[in-house]
């Protein structure tokens, strides 16, 4: 047991990994789930009224309004997921003084941190695929549904069959398709670099009320940062240009807190089925990669000189 | 070349910095303390004396303000150091979700350790702690005891060469903590070096080889437990089968023939802890045996 300690393991950070995956499981957090499920499948016996009758000739706004009920619950839960565990991980460790059991085994303190955060992310990856095929299925269904229904509907009205075949296809491209996969990424991205707030927070922290709290806080800035930037820099937005002082604050803002503007609009573009770049999605990885570097290297920073 | 010291404490000092810029507080100051390979040290002194702030140092949980703390050789606030170290805290906490075989398998990855070499010590510790039956119990559901006894296995998974324990009998019953202490002396035997605080002053008495007495964050004295206990005037005898006759010419011999005082005289006692010990054991075997009366005379010679 002499041999030198490297300071960073993957397999020790992958053996915390799991650790934390079990005692997630264990805390029984997957029954989330069950609330998302109803959810989705509720959704397939839902038809919004003000579509029937000739307005029946758009039901993508249907399966428009299917996926953004669907990913804005997936954001929802996996963001306060994502805060929820971190933040139940370390402070918990220091309060029940298991960290001080681990951190007397040769175990770099960076391995320890990035172990809690890989076992978030991996469990975070779990409730996100769990609940994209539940989308995927049951987005599946309503768009053949109402893939039938309006091709019933233009046959009967005496639609030619160019238009009705263009009709499908512009119905198909809001069912399940690889856009939209772009948007449910986008929230799981979203959600990593929420947890990697969290684990920042949670390395000064006091207790997990404070942490919850304060991610929150930063959830919510991090959400309408850009508005708040375009107000304070943008000219044309107020009529009058912005103070050195508006620029200092705005400035401050978006290096402190994470923007989370190209994550929504990723993800509107996904409900809407509109064209998603790859470029946009690499873009996406690399910002995504980016905080979550920054934030593990801050936590890591105070962290390794934490005293217990 | 000669061996290095199991625990090298050098001139340490811990200050603690007060709620928003306060006044420091001065937890350990100057404390000197070396620990050889295979002795077992016991680190005494009351509430907020400054032993839990030592030992973290020795840890590598706190950083001395000044001075330094080595464990082997190797500086305690490099993760290296504790390759060669087992620590038991007080009033252990495990993950509660993680049954008794799993948590010493955790530990014991974390120290490298995988495979089949794995499996056979997890299943010697948890016979060396008597948890063989809860194996698959998670951790929720033990007694103060049994954490206890599992926070022993986890420590001493990687077979370290020192073995930190910080009250280790504390909330445990007299039979698990007689089962701790027999348990420190067999890691004696074996040569392991073990660094202990307890408040129960007798136990230390009973295992330890040296200890050290820390007030205020000073360590006011140190040595060999013999050494510090010894009344320099005294001397103790204890007899078996000693008759009234034999006991009469003592008593003249000591008096009379050499003039020394005979201090105190009569039936030589067990502990309380002894006595339980016995009873109990005698009720869970059944056997209902008798324990055999020994007329022991103590004498204290001046």
């Amino acid at each position: 047991m002499s041999s030198s300690t490297s300071l960073f393991s993957p397999r020790r950070a992958l053996i915390i990994a799991q650790s934390t995956v079990t005692q997630l499981v264990r805390m029984k957090i997957f029954y989330f789930l069950a609330p998302v499920a109803l959810l989705f499948l509720g959704l397939q016996f839902f038809d919004a009224v003000w579509f029937e009758g000739p307005e029946a000739l758009m039901p993508e706004q249907e399966l428009r309004m299917h996926k953004n009920i669907c990913l804005g619950t997936m954001m929802l839960f996996t963001s306060l997921f994502a805060i929820v565990a971190t933040a139940l991980l370390i402070p918990g460790d220091i309060e029940d003084r298991t960290l001080y059991t681990i951190l007397c085994k040769p175990v770099p303190r960076l391995d320890y941190l990035l172990g809690k955060l890989f076992g978030v992310i991996a469990v975070l990856f779990v409730a996100m695929l769990v609940m994209d095929v539940l989308l995927v299925t049951t987005l599946h269904f309503r768009t053949e549904e109402k893939l039938l229904q309006t091709t019933e509907y233009m046959t009967k009205i005496g639609y030619p069959e160019r238009e009705i075949a263009a009709g499908r296809a512009e119905m198909a491209a809001h069912g399940p398709t690889m856009i939209l996969q772009f948007g449910v990424l986008s929230h799981f991205l979203k959600a990593c670099v929420i947890a990697a707030v969290a684990l920042l927070i949670s390395t000064f922290s006091t207790s997990t009320l404070f942490t919850i709290a304060t991610s929150v806080m930063i959830w919510i800035i991090g959400s309408f940062q850009s508005i708040a930037r375009d107000g304070l820099f943008n000219d044309a937005t107020f009529g009058e240009a912005p103070s050195w002082a508006d620029k200092i604050v705005g400035t401050l803002i978006s290096l402190i807190f994470p923007d989370f503007q190209l994550f929504e609009s990723i993800s509107d573009a996904a409900a809407r089925a509109e064209d998603v770049l790859y470029s946009d999605m690499g873009h996406l990885f690399g910002l995504s990669a980016v905080y979550v570097g920054i934030y593990v290297v801050l936590s890591w920073f105070v962290f390794s000189d934490k005293e217990f | 070349m000669s061996e290095a010291a199991a625990v090298d404490v050098k001139n340490l000092v811990k200050d603690f910095k007060g709620p928003f810029r306060g006044k420091k507080v001065q937890a350990v100051r100057d404390v000197s303390l070396s620990i050889a390979p295979g002795e077992v040290y016991g680190l005494i002194g009351p509430n907020g004396s400054g032993k839990s702030t030592t030992m973290k140092a020795v840890l590598g949980l706190v950083a001395p303000t000044s001075g330094s703390c080595a464990i082997f050789g190797k500086n305690s606030t490099k993760v290296d150091s504790r390759g060669e170290v087992g620590f038991l805290p007080e009033n252990p906490y495990f993950y509660k979700h993680l049954t008794a075989a799993e948590t010493v398998r955790f530990y014991g990855r974390l120290c490298g350790m995988r495979g089949r070499a794995l499996r056979d010590r997890i299943e010697e510790m948890l016979e060396l702690v008597g948890l063989q039956d809860a194996r698959d119990r998670r951790l929720k559901g033990f007694s103060k005891g049994m954490l206890q006894r599992i926070g022993l296995a986890q420590a001493l998974v990687q077979d370290p060469r020192l073995v930190v324990l910080d009250e280790p009998t504390a909330g445990v019953d007299p039979t698990g903590s007689r089962e701790i202490r027999d348990l420190i002396l067999t890691l004696k035997e074996r040569g392991i070096t073990v660094f202990l605080c307890s408040h129960l002053l007798e136990q230390v008495q009973e295992i330890c080889d040296r200890v050290g007495i820390i007030h205020g964050g000073v360590l006011v004295n140190e040595g060999r437990l013999d050494d510090l206990i010894a009344l320099e005037d005294r001397t103790e005898l204890i007899l078996e089968n000693a008759s009234a006759d034999l006991m009469e010419q003592i008593r003249t011999l000591v008096e009379v023939t050499y003039g020394a005082d005979l201090v105190s005289e009569g039936r030589a006692r067990t502990t309380l802890e002894s006595l339980f010990l016995k009873e109990t054991q005698r009720q869970e075997s059944g056997k209902g045996r008798l324990v055999r009366s020994r007329k022991v005379v103590k004498r204290v010679l001046k």
